[in-house]
């Protein structure tokens, strides 16, 4: 326990940031409230107790639509929020730029894609996505019931646009949340992202 | 639309015009497989390539992307004695998005690739099919793939094939070539620093830009601090923001305009040295292997083990001149050693492979581990001095006969024992040969960490097999429980230096706690003399005694501020750099308070007044460096001049020379000469 305790903390300490100035693993994950979908405000502390995935979203990124259009994404929605566990998509798109929707035109896009998430909130103004370092679309991170950042980064392990590698890699976030609901350390905590990068 | 295009593409027949293949229209890109030459000849290699030419402000990716993005990818199908080389990128563009660095290509490129050609070929043309895909960015991305099939006519002689001469030429021209030198690596917590070797042909400076090849290790959107160090130039990056280890091998790329430099860095790369470690090849293993054995040979004579010797020769007296029982037992011995070294090296290799920063003597840096050589070490010296004897079986007798006496099991958990106590020492030639160790792959690494248990375990493995030797030991007799009175100081001894340790390590109430639980072993111990319940509380308090330290074993605690001046100040990365920077000579010496090598050198050689006077006179710096508790920063110090463990002496002349690595045993002759050197 304590090996594993010195391992996270190695770990925490090599976390350093540049734009990712408040996330780091091991460490209370920054506090945010952003507008929902039908509107409503919605914080990190109204799901204290919970385990949290946020997911960035850019509905016109090739490697997000490779997560739905495969199914892996709505997928692991429906299998986390069954869970128990609260799955939030964010959108930190810029008025203008590539992915930047009305929140008419997310719920028809989610729906869509049969997508299952807890809740779909904008970041319109990028400052959640900075604060936690979001790079890519899309961009995955966990935060245990405790509010603590437990995992930063890719949704699997093959960097690709292509829907058949799906079942060939290793699904991070899907394993993640297997490690903590066992009362383990995740095992891959960090890992690079990758996809479209974030339209700030 | 794309889809129809790409479709069209696949239906045109395959050789529409021989070495003029039409361009693939996709998303934003139009691409091609192209030769350098008009024809394949026999025997010479053949330079073909991707052609990419992206509609304006359009890019696809380099080796390593960046934050986002995909490498482009080719895969070939070659006819049979055909084998082609990787892509030989050209030097890439750094692409900025908002917070985002990629790295990447825009224009029209060629990326190219080299391919082997047979000797013989058997017909009149060649085709060579590929497959690529890629990933092509504006601020929107979208994935593209083609498929491509290049036939070229098979010649004695080949031209240049002018259409496409200029775009390979301007890929020849960005081609990095690899630096003269490796570079070293280290890290800090928060920063990577590279330093480059000396005698560059074209000396990079700040005007150059900086490509990570190696993801997930540095930032790739802060540009480097430029560092001008007494001998050569070094980059300091922060850390990737997915840093989770020291990668085996970190590869980046300087360029300005044309020009460009590939530099690949090992953790553990002597800064100058102009063989990359991944290189040790089969001579540098053999001879860490002969160092690992010698220096395991000498570390019978290191103060550490000294006690050891002390119980192992007991058990050899008592086995008087039985040549064959001596031979047995010191197989037995030899095995206990080498397998708790292979043990701890396992155990080391391991923890390095998830990430952790350690290195030789990583075990008592852990407070619990020291606490419980402290026990083991108190409960041998109370059996020696006679506070008990072991009597049939039971806790004292279990623990007792396993070090004591001449049995099998005595004599394999003796090897236990003298390899546990060993690790504070650091003998002469064990530094290199461990430093060695950590770079090899881990059969190669074990087999040295063997022989040096092997070295430790000559001497006694001699007595049996060197005719004549047994016979100089005295016979058994009365004064051998005498002598193993007296050997219950130097054991007492050892419990003290190492209740030292432990109170480095924490807080003089924790080393107090376990002061406090050796008298209660003390007391169980001697109570187990007294018959019924008495034994049984005796017991009770020896379990108590002994768990409790382990079990709560403290958190290691930060070092004491100590207000005095002293005569060193504390390593940092930064302040050897600031020094080095100024032009000062700095000495420094890495040391640990559980090495009593390192110790022993500052009583001897670096505490004298002759010793002071030198450093005052020649106006060096001298910084210490603490290992007792972790410290990744001292671990990447010390992998850099390619060690594992403390001591480790370095002392930087000044501008423009290179620091010289003193010994690991020093005498006051060697540090004043040094000095003097300056």
């Amino acid at each position: 326990m304590k090996k594993t305790l010195g391992i996270a903390l190695v770990l925490a300490l090599a976390a350093p940031a540049v734009l990712a100035a408040d996330a780091k693993i091991g460490a209370p994950a920054p506090a945010f409230t952003l507008t929902d979908i039908d509107g409503e405000a919605r914080s990190l502390a109204e799901f204290a107790g919970k385990t949290v995935v946020l997911e960035w979203t850019n509905h016109e990124c090739p490697f997000v639509v490779k997560h739905y259009d495969g199914k892996n994404l709505p997928r692991q929605q429906a299998d986390a929020v069954g869970d128990g566990i609260v799955w939030l998509v964010v959108n930190s798109s810029a008025p203008g730029k590539q992915g930047h929707v009305s929140a008419e035109q997310a719920r028809t896009i989610q729906a869509d894609w049969n997508a299952t998430q807890t809740a779909y909130l904008f970041d319109t103004d990028g400052t959640v996505g900075r604060a936690y370092g979001a790079k890519t679309t899309p961009h995955m991170y966990i935060i245990d019931a405790d509010g603590v950042l437990r995992y930063n980064g890719a949704i699997d392990s093959i960097p690709s646009a292509n829907i058949a590698d799906i079942e060939k890699a290793d699904q991070f976030v899907e394993l993640a949340l297997a490690e903590l609901a066992d009362g383990k350390q995740v095992s891959r905590p960090l890992t690079q992202p990758y996809g479209c990068s974030v339209k700030y | 639309m794309p889809f129809l295009i790409m479709l069209f593409a696949w239906l045109l027949p395959i050789s529409v015009v021989l070495g003029e293949p039409p361009a693939l229209r996709t998303d934003n890109l139009d691409s091609r497989l192209v030769a350098a030459r008009t024809a394949v000849v026999p025997g010479q290699p053949l330079r073909i390539g991707l052609w990419l030419q992206h509609d304006p402000e359009w890019h696809t990716y380099w080796l390593n992307p960046g934050d986002s993005g995909l490498p482009t990818r080719v895969a070939l199908e070659l006819p049979p004695g055909f084998t082609a080389g990787p892509i030989q990128w050209p030097i890439p563009e750094r692409l900025p998005a908002g917070p985002l660095v990629n790295f990447g290509y825009s224009d029209t490129i060629v990326l190219p690739l080299e391919l082997t050609v047979p000797a013989n070929i058997d017909a009149e043309t060649v085709t060579i099919r590929a497959r690529a895909d890629w990933l092509i960015c504006k601020i929107e991305c979208i994935p593209g793939d083609g498929e491509y099939t290049l036939t070229l006519p098979v010649a004695h002689a080949a031209e240049p094939q002018p259409r496409w001469a200029e775009d390979f030429a301007r890929a020849e021209r960005r081609q990095p070539v690899p630096a003269a030198a490796p570079a070293a690596i280290s890290f800090t917590d928060e920063t990577v620093e590279l330093r480059l070797p000396a005698q560059l042909g074209p000396a990079p400076t700040a005007a150059w830009t900086f490509f990570p090849a190696t993801a997930q290790v540095v930032s790739n959107t802060a540009a480097p601090r430029w560092l001008e160090t007494a001998d050569g130039v070094a980059l300091v990056l922060p850390k990737s923001d997915y840093f989770v280890g020291a990668p085996e091998r970190f590869e980046f790329l300087l360029a300005r305009g044309d020009t460009g430099l590939t530099f690949a860095a090992h953790a553990a790369a002597v800064p100058g040295a102009d063989t990359a470690p991944a290189e040790v090849g089969a001579p540098g293993f053999l001879l860490a292997l002969g160092l690992a054995l010698v220096g395991g040979l000498i570390l019978n004579l290191m103060p550490c083990v000294f006690p050891v010797l002390f119980l192992k020769a007991a058990g050899t007296i008592e086995a008087g001149g039985d040549r064959a029982l001596l031979r047995r037992h010191g197989l037995i011995y030899t095995a206990g050693v080498v397998t708790s070294f292979l043990a701890i090296a396992a155990l080391l290799l391991a923890l390095r492979a998830s990430g952790e920063a350690l290195g030789w003597g990583f075990q008592l840096q852990a407070p619990a581990f020291v606490a419980a050589l402290v026990l083991l070490f108190f409960v041998l010296a109370m059996n020696f001095a006679g506070l008990f004897e072991f009597g049939g079986g039971g806790l004292a007798g279990a623990g007792q006969r396993l070090v004591r006496g001449h049995g099998d099991r005595q004599a394999f958990f003796t090897g236990v024992l003298a390899c546990l106590v060993a690790s504070p020492c650091t003998a002469p030639f064990m530094g290199v040969a461990l430093g060695v160790a950590l770079l090899l792959p881990a059969p190669a690494a074990l087999a040295i960490f063997a022989a040096l248990g092997l070295g430790l375990a000559l001497p006694i493995l001699a007595l049996g097999w060197v005719p004549g030797l047994a016979r100089l030991l005295p016979r058994p007799g009365a004064w051998l429980e005498t002598f193993r009175r007296v050997l219950a100081f130097p054991l007492l001894l050892t419990v003290a230096w190492l209740l030292w340790v432990y109170g480095e390590q924490t807080s003089v109430l924790a080393m107090s706690w376990l002061l406090a639980a050796l008298v209660g072993v003390a007391f169980g111990l001697w109570l187990l003399h007294a018959g019924g319940g008495w034994r049984v509380l005796g017991y009770g308090t020896l379990v108590l005694c002994i768990a409790l330290p382990l079990v709560r074993a403290p958190e290691v605690a930060a070092p004491a501020e100590t207000g005095a001046r002293a005569l060193h100040e504390t390593w940092t990365p930064e302040r050897l750099a600031e020094l080095r920077a100024a032009g000062h000579p700095v000495l420094v010496n890495m040391t640990a308070a559980w090495c009593i090598t390192c110790l022993a050198n500052e009583r001897m050689a670096l505490s004298s007044g002759a010793f002071r006077e030198a450093l005052e006179s020649r106006g060096v710096q001298y910084l210490k460096g603490d290992w007792t508790r972790r410290d990744s920063s001292i671990t990447s110090y010390l992998e850099s001049f390619g060690r594992s463990g403390v001591p480790l002496y370095v002392l930087y002349p000044g501008p423009g020379r290179e620091p010289i690595v003193l010994p690991q045993l020093l005498t006051v002759e060697i540090v004043q000469q040094a000095l003097n050197n300056i």
